[in-house]
């Protein structure tokens, strides 16, 4: 079978002119189940945002291909919706316009639109704040409207660029667990980057660790650990024996990247 | 007294909110209060300079001299004649130059051989300025109030422009590609992104505008104008009349700051979203 979402042994390089001249992303193949919460771990600079960014056609594959439902993906793709890490709000829209938004472009009517902001909204736990504008609210409630405007958008898949590493450890672990909870009612097929396995641990249902520069796929982990999930599954055995296997692929790559010239 | 005040307010300023927002209060009206004081020494030192005549009078008119000359202007009417006169050449020079520039600017911005075929003239036109194009505009108009319209209109749509330009150009990029990333088409990313985020720019770049606008009209009016505040200083001069001078640099002050106020109001109306940041 399948999956919803695929990458078929992509390189992207980037010449120099652009950049330095390097291979972000070398000969990668992953496929994503639909429905599927998957995770990608990697040391920084591994390439996991460059394969994100193909995945919602910012960025095109410098060979191989990248796919939604088995058709290359070559321009901007609004059925894979981005929660970005810098929350890419539009200052001028309060809370409400923002989540509007994806309704909005679909040609939705207002009335309509209204009910569909307002839900997720409600969602995300922002009731109250519709007429606030981005600059008044903390950082854990503007990654919340971010999340609730591409819900609202409703793509067949969310593509989350380690959307909580901006955050406190404390709003971090709510968001997560508010993350889960969004996940399991919705089931909607998300791919999510990470650099912190206890964070891939508690929300994925399968971790893909990649290599070092250039960008590789090193290990496929599934995560076996029971849904419905509570952040507190971090107390369980199961949740260390597993992190003792990711880290220990893990570790080779970041200690290549801190001493590459070993 | 005013040193041991400030003083104090700097050291409350690291302690709690409340606290702050008091000491503020009060620096606001201290700060009102010196501004006020500020004014009245100079009038006085004006008033004594010229009643003791350490400044002859030849040079320079007594405050009391050219207030005599304002409240005639105002008694007779000729005053707000010549504010409404010169108001009306900026407002229509002004409201021409934006709506040529701001357009032009943001298709500019936005589609870059438009840029290229605009560039080599932006680039000759800028360094001129407005006065230059007297001698052509009274050759081509006559010295009626098209002519002054022109030249208000000469020396401000380049710098609406060049402000439309950057202000668009410099639209935060991740804000277009979340757009699209919605499903936004590209007249949706022009009217809910480029637009508004270029906005508070193009408004900021209107202000700065607006004075130089009022500059214009007032060097057209000192070379070929019946009525408005530059026509009343040359006028002044040319009878050697120093408070009717005085009188028409005063007009030009206070009504440039009003109008200075005015887009104040108007720029805080249309960015509900900066009120905050502003405060």
């Amino acid at each position: 079978m399948m999956g919803i979402l695929s990458a078929n042994r992509v390189t992207k390089e980037f010449l120099p002119g652009s950049g330095q001249g390097l291979v972000a992303v070398h000969d990668l193949s992953i496929e994503i189940e639909e429905g599927e919460f998957l995770c990608l771990i990697g040391a920084s600079g591994c390439g996991k945002s460059t394969l994100l960014n193909m995945f919602a056609g910012f960025l095109q594959p410098t060979a191989g291909q990248v796919r939604l439902r088995g058709e290359p993906i070559t321009r901007i793709e609004p059925r894979c919706g981005m929660v970005f890490q810098s929350y890419a709000l539009f200052p001028w829209k309060t809370v409400r316009g923002n989540v509007e938004f994806g309704p909005k472009m679909k040609g939705i009517p207002a009335s309509e639109r209204r009910r569909i902001a307002d839900r997720f909204i409600e969602l995300v736990k922002l009731k109250g704040f519709e007429d606030r504008y981005p600059t008044e609210l903390s950082g854990g409630m503007q990654q919340r409207v971010t999340l609730a405007r591409v819900l609202a958008a409703d793509p067949e898949v969310l593509l989350m660029d380690e959307p909580f590493a901006a955050l406190d450890a404390l709003t971090r672990q709510v968001m997560q667990e508010e993350l889960l909870q969004i996940h399991e009612s919705q089931r909607k097929t998300t791919v999510f980057i990470t650099h912190n396995i206890d964070e891939a641990l508690i929300l994925a249902d399968r971790i893909v660790v990649m290599s070092a520069r250039p960008g590789r796929v090193k290990a496929t982990v599934a995560n076996t650990l029971p849904r419905p999930r509570h952040v507190s599954i971090q107390l369980s055995p199961e949740f260390a024996t597993l992190k003792a296997e990711i880290w220990r692929h893990v570790e080779e790559e970041v200690r290549k990247h801190v001493a590459p010239a070993e | 007294m005013s040193v041991p005040a400030s003083g104090e307010t700097e050291s409350q300023t690291v302690s709690t909110a409340p606290h702050r927002d008091r000491t503020g209060w009060l620096r606001l009206r201290l700060s009102l209060l010196l501004q006020i004081l500020s004014v009245c020494a100079f009038l006085a030192l004006w008033g004594a300079a010229t009643e003791y005549g350490w400044i002859s009078t030849i040079f320079l008119p007594s405050p009391r001299a050219v207030a005599t000359e304002a409240g005639k202007l105002v008694g007779t009417g000729e005053l707000w004649q010549a504010i409404i006169a010169s108001s009306r050449r900026v407002f229509l020079g002004f409201a021409l130059a934006a709506l040529v520039a701001v357009p032009l600017g943001i298709v500019m911005g936005v589609w870059w051989p438009a840029k290229a075929l605009m560039d080599p003239f932006v680039s000759l036109l800028r360094p001129l300025p407005s006065i230059t194009w007297i001698p052509l505009s009274i050759l081509w108009l006559g010295i009626g109030e098209s002519q002054k319209t022109a030249i208000v209109f000469m020396g401000s749509w380049i710098y609406i422009l060049l402000y439309t330009l950057e202000s668009t150009k410099r639209v935060d990029p991740l804000l277009i590609r979340a757009a699209r990333n919605l499903g936004a088409s590209d007249i949706a990313v022009m009217r809910e992104v480029i637009l508004p985020g270029a906005l508070p720019g193009i408004l900021s770049g209107l202000k700065v505008t607006l004075a130089i606008s009022w500059s214009c009209v007032i060097s057209a009016e000192m070379v070929a104008a019946q009525t408005g505040l530059g026509a009343i200083i040359w006028y002044g001069k040319d009878w050697g009349n120093l408070a009717l001078v005085l009188v028409g640099m005063v007009g030009i002050s206070v009504t440039v700051l009003l109008a200075d106020l005015v887009a104040e109001r108007i720029e805080r109306a249309l960015l509900p979203w900066e009120r905050h940041r502003r405060g």
